[in-house]
């Protein structure tokens, strides 16, 4: 038995139920696993967002729901004393709110800043995969078969199923399902650690542009070739969509980029482009060859 | 004690409520059990499509603890310290409403001087001098709501009515009618099964002004987010058109456009123009179905009054939008399957709040018409209404009279309002300061399009003028226009009693005389469906928003905290003291009520009224093999209406237009305002009266866009939950006071020397705020945007006419201006202003705790504080307070 929950950033809305959720179980509320969240401040599990754009023309929003990543062999517990940071059966990381005390040192060595110091009670803090209510078993009993959809707070209100909770160990499980069939990313920090919170297509960089004929002619190039080929050797070929529109996504980072873009009887326009970050690299307006 | 599992509804979904030793523990989904209904399936390309078992509240529905223990819980009755009950209504430091603090009063006291209030006002002017006015949705339930208690208790009084104008319509209530018909829905249109006309047939998703994630199809919460999930995943093409590249565009968009605000008419005309040169409309629905098209076309191609071709490359010049970007949407649209609309459910959105709001409202429903409009695949819905339902299971909702406690049959007797007189809520300032205001129209026009023509005088001949204003819920200071106004008319000894009766501490009730507590929805008896707001009513149907038909008995899962009290038990109080409390309470208790309401609706049928209360929730299936009623398909396929909620001569295939056709030229206007400047017979792109042609411009050169909020619902959460505060897209937390978030675009803001985070200054002649902020590409070079509907109102001059606030109500910045002389809706997108970096010291916290922490303390010493409970432990230390009294009490038992 090895709980899980993966985290699809491709369904996530960033509607915040997660957050808010997580909040409401835990803030003003001490378990025996961990002692109340602080009403401001801590974000046990955080929606964390960033703007992928560097143009008016395209911005998407990448959305990362971070928690704990229930590490199989996290840093934090290295960092501890006394044991104070222990792994379940189930897999789930829990920090004992009471040995815990006093060692700044557990918070600091998260790598995904998941980990928070409580300064009045001087503990750290985190992410429980609410194991306190997976634990016990008279809650949920209002609702039905309370083992049928006993889940994490942050998973069970999540409206897009994005955030899925489950058996690892069990390769019929749902979440073993999801996981084996979607594209694994695990976050950067984290970069070959076996964790149980399993990342899915948190996206990387993209190239983007449009394509237009020239400009007194008002009108977009519809199925203009465009190709890509990073210095690494890569290379990508896409042609233009009904808005003139076109764009490669989730990029391997900081590589080169030779841009063509050729259109049947105009001339081919070349850019040069870095994937650092997203970017939209021009409004093409060809010429007439 | 064991754990109490309770349920609710609020404006955010339905939810389960836990509690334990007598507080409220936790707030969750509704989790279905295994005996409720099976879900829906709908199939579609190939795949099957069923909802999730539970409900979806929204995150704001998770927060309702947050709400009932907030730092701003106006705990005590509490009377203006330095009011003076004089005899004649003169002479009450009414200068010092919204400056005053407060002192504690005991019910008794505060309900007593409210009666004798009324009776000196009664007596001296008359009933028309009491004037009352509810919020927007601050709860829910059919016995609670503004429809029920408070019209009942009003009109048994008499009071002059303050009707309220369609503020999430405008453009749509006052412009689409002329069009289509449609006035019994403001505008908006039928949405009947076509979440499964789209799963099988869309290609193309219009998304004007719509954000959908954001304002959630209403009431529904979350409960639409996995259809279009489904959209998506089928490879329909989102094209979002908003300023703000919005919550639901950047994660779904296959193309975002960002017109200028105020110019989307154009934007519509410049698509007409593609389509009437290349031929890409429905000719043959056309020449059928639409009225004096032809005289439209040759308006557009040029041959019009004006003589000015409305060219892709001419709409180009006021949207800012590429003319190939234009031809590129036009082609799209016109050769693929396409749905769409404004906002929420298709009607509405910030681009119906504008001076223009009206004419792209009419415009956007002509160009669905020229696509055959009601075919397969090719219709006005947003994606968040539509979905099966069971039309032959009744329970009423808000707006249908057959369910409100003010009439029969759920009551005995029904209230009736014997003042004809009448104020309207946009203007109540200038008619209260004037003393004489003059407008047209009965706020909402449901009932006919020549509703919209009434005039109406105040005071209306042989009446008194207005003396006493009961606020009711909410605050309006974030929702209503140029709202320094409001402040104005609080400081008027015109205004002699000033009654407030909410369940926080907002802006408006910081000006009142006395205010009556109230308590949240979780801590009394009420009953109601997810969702539904009146199936005889403007937005019938909305419950097809949700996934699930769901009616709950909104339990009461703790007692009323404090000294507050139910607005039923307030209303009964006082109708008691005024010797009529019988006849208002028709001897019935508020689970007595419910239960009438149970009785009265299908769903006695269906449930025991004991079996319902213990589960505490009834999900009305869809039977397998449901009726469709698709929207608006009668009228393409010509064959008799058989939508629910429809009128007569829909059944003859007419729509509600003078013609029954889609008019392209309106005869109703014609017949009606001829003159109207702003909706002329033909509708057309005209520039803002404040907007970017204005003189105006030249001083003050953005465009303020202020839609419905997304962390907020109108102003009742954002308020009272502290931990919307740390999302760093809505508000920043600084010093003690929550800075809202305005976003400008990077070009515009490096003019200015603003970065990201920066506190920055809104202004114009009206007023300033200070938000944060937030440079962004998402935003038109043009626009600045801040969520309107800001609960927190957060002066630093309290009570202080202009002064400067700190708590993101960019509602003082607003137009007070109406639409048009003939059109009295709001346009608050249409305010032009300026932004600079604040350079001055940071204000200091909020200006208004200290008026709470000083009665709170008086009270009850060991209390916490207002920042305790926002960042300390206070929330806890509440929690245990009560929890004790709780075992306390059951231990003398």
């Amino acid at each position: 038995m090895r709980y899980g929950i993966a985290v699809d950033t491709a369904k996530c809305m960033a509607c915040y139920c997660c957050q808010m959720a997580c909040k409401d179980e835990h803030c003003g509320h001490d378990t025996a696993l961990s002692k109340s969240q602080p009403m401001m401040g801590q974000f046990w599990i955080e929606v964390r967002e960033w703007e992928r754009s560097d143009n008016s023309r395209l911005t998407k929003t990448a959305t990362v729901a971070t928690l704990c990543a229930h590490c199989a062999d996290p840093a934090c517990a290295k960092a501890a004393k006394n044991g104070a940071v222990y792994r379940r059966d189930d897999g789930i990381v829990i920090i004992d709110p009471e040995k815990s005390e006093g060692q700044r040192a557990i918070a600091d060595a998260c790598p995904i800043g998941a980990v928070y110091y409580n300064e009045v009670l001087d503990i750290p803090q985190k992410c429980t995969m609410c194991a306190e209510l997976l634990d016990d078993p008279n809650y949920l009993a209002y609702l039905g078969d309370p083992k049928k959809f006993k889940k994490p707070r942050c998973v069970e209100a999540c409206p897009n199923n994005a955030m899925l909770f489950g058996d690892l160990d069990d390769p019929e499980s749902d979440i073993s399902k999801y996981v084996a069939t979607h594209k694994q990313t695990q976050l950067e920090p984290l970069a070959g650690q076996d964790t149980s919170v399993k990342y899915i297509n948190v996206p990387t960089v993209y190239l983007a542009g449009t394509v237009y004929l020239p400009k007194e002619l008002e009108e977009v190039a519809i199925g203009a070739k465009v190709s890509l080929k990073a210095d690494s050797g890569e290379a990508w070929e896409v042609t233009t969509n009904y808005f003139g529109d076109w764009i490669v996504d989730d990029l391997p980072k900081n590589k080169q980029v030779d841009i063509t873009v050729e259109f049947e009887g105009y001339k081919p326009v070349k850019y040069t482009a870095k994937t650092d970050a997203d970017h939209y690299v021009d409004m093409t307006y060809l010429q007439k060859a | 004690m064991a754990e109490r599992i309770t349920h609710s509804i609020c404006v955010g979904g339905a939810i389960a409520i836990h509690s334990e030793n007598g507080v409220i523990r936790r707030i969750r989904p509704i989790i279905f059990r295994d005996d409720d209904p099976k879900g829906w399936v709908i199939k579609a390309r190939g795949r099957e499509f069923t909802p999730n078992r539970k409900t979806q509240p929204a995150f704001i529905a998770l927060t309702e603890k947050n709400r009932t223990y907030s730092y701003d819980r106006i705990r005590y009755p509490m009377i203006r310290e330095d009011f003076v009950e004089t005899h004649d209504g003169q002479n009450r430091n009414t200068e010092n409403r919204g400056k005053s603090g407060y002192r504690r009063a005991s019910w008794d006291e505060a309900l007593d001087l409210v009666a004798r209030e009324i009776k000196r006002l009664h007596a001296a002017y008359g009933k028309e001098t009491i004037t009352a006015c509810t919020s927007s949705h601050h709860s829910w339930g059919l016995v609670g709501y503004k429809l029920s208690t408070f019209a009942r208790f009003f009109r048994m009084m008499g009071y002059t009515e303050l009707k309220d104008n369609p503020d999430s319509w405008e453009g749509f209530t006052w412009g689409a009618p002329h069009t289509y018909g449609y006035y019994w829905r403001l505008g908006g249109t039928e949405a009947f099964d076509l979440l499964e006309d789209a799963l099988q047939n869309v290609e193309t998703m219009i998304m004007w002004s719509h954000d959908p994630d954001t304002t959630r199809g209403g009431y529904a919460g979350n409960e639409s987010v996995l259809w279009r999930q489904w959209l998506c995943e089928l490879g329909v093409q989102f094209i979002y058109i908003d300023p703000l590249n919005n919550f639901s565009s950047v994660k779904q968009a296959a193309k975002w456009f960002g017109p200028r605000p105020g110019t989307d008419a154009a934007l519509c005309e410049g698509i007409a123009h593609v389509w009437l040169t290349e031929g890409l409309y429905d000719k043959e629905y056309i020449a059928k179905h639409a009225h004096r098209f032809d005289e439209w076309a040759a308006y557009i191609l040029g041959n019009g009054v004006d003589r000015i071709e409305k060219t892709p490359l001419w709409a180009e010049r006021e949207t800012g939008i590429p003319a190939a970007d234009i031809r590129a949407l036009a082609r799209r649209w016109g050769t693929t399957k396409t749905m769409g609309g404004s906002g929420l459910r298709g009607g509405f959105g910030g681009v119906c709040r504008t001076a223009n709001g009206t004419e792209f409202a009419r415009l956007m429903v002509q160009l669905f018409a020229m696509q055959g409009m009601g075919k397969p695949g090719q219709n006005v819905w947003v994606a968040t209404t539509g979905a099966p339902m069971d039309y032959n299971f009744w329970f009423g909702g808000y707006s249908d009279p057959l369910s409100q406690i003010a009439n029969q049959p759920v009551a005995d007797v029904t209230a009736v309002n014997p003042v004809t007189q009448k104020l309207y809520r946009p203007n109540v300032p200038d008619a209260i300061l004037d003393g004489h205001y003059e407008w047209y129209g009965e706020g909402f026009c449901g009932g006919g399009l020549d509703l919209e023509f009434t005039e109406h005088i105040y005071p209306e001949p042989g009446y008194n003028k207005v003396h006493c204003f009961w606020r009711y819920g909410g605050t309006f200071m974030g929702s209503m226009l140029d709202t320094n106004k409001w402040i104005k008319m609080y400081q008027s000894p015109e205004l002699e009693f000033v009654i407030n009766q909410d369940i926080h501490f907002h802006g408006e009730a910081r000006f009142a005389d006395v205010i009556l507590p109230a308590c949240t929805n979780l801590e009394r008896y009420d009953i109601g469906e997810m969702c539904n707001s009146g199936n005889g009513g403007y937005q019938s149907h909305s419950q097809t928003g949700n996934s699930w038909q769901i009616v709950v008995f909104q339990d009461k899962a703790i007692e009323p905290l404090w000294d507050s009290m139910s607005d039923y038990w307030i209303f009964s109080q006082v109708a008691e003291r005024l010797g009529w409390g019988d006849k208002f309470t028709e001897g019935r208790t508020e689970l007595d009520w419910c239960r009438r309401l149970w009785e009265k609706s299908d769903l006695c049928e269906k449930v025991s009224w004991e079996d319902f209360r213990n589960k505490g929730y009834y999900v009305a299936g869809v039977p397998e093999d449901w009726e469709r009623h698709f929207g608006f398909r009668w009228f393409a396929e010509e064959y008799p209406c058989d939508t629910p909620n429809h009128k007569p001569f829909q059944e003859e295939g007419l729509l509600g237009t003078f013609t029954g056709k889609f008019e392209f030229v309106s005869e109703s206007m014609l017949y009606y305002a001829p003159n109207d400047e702003v909706r002329t017979p033909i509708a057309t792109y005209k520039p803002s009266w404040e907007g970017h042609h204005s003189i105006k411009a030249r001083q003050y050169p953005f465009h303020l866009i202020t839609p419905h909020p997304r962390f907020d619902y109108h102003t009742q959460h954002n308020s009272s939950t502290p931990w919307f505060w740390e999302i760093p897209e809505n508000r920043v937390y600084i010093n003690g006071n929550p800075y809202l978030v305005a976003r400008i675009h990077p070009v515009k803001a490096k003019e200015k020397g603003i970065k990201d985070g920066d506190i920055i200054e809104l202004f114009n002649e009206r007023g300033n705020v200070l938000c944060v902020a937030r440079v962004t590409y998402r935003v038109e070079i043009n626009t600045i945007h801040a969520y309107g509907s800001s609960g927190i109102y957060n002066p630093v001059e309290p009570g202080k006419f202009k002064s400067m606030d700190i708590g993101g109500c960019v509602n003082v910045l607003t137009p007070g201006r109406l639409i048009g002389e003939y059109v009295p809706g709001m346009a608050p997108n249409s305010t032009l202003l300026d932004v600079r970096k604040w350079e001055g010291p940071l204000p200091e916290s909020q200006y208004f705790e200290w008026k709470l922490d000083k009665v709170n303390f008086a009270a009850e010493p060991d209390t916490a504080s207002c920042s305790e409970i926002i960042e300390g432990d206070g929330f806890n230390k509440l929690q245990s307070q009560e929890s004790r009294k709780y075992k306390k009490e059951r231990a003398n038992v």
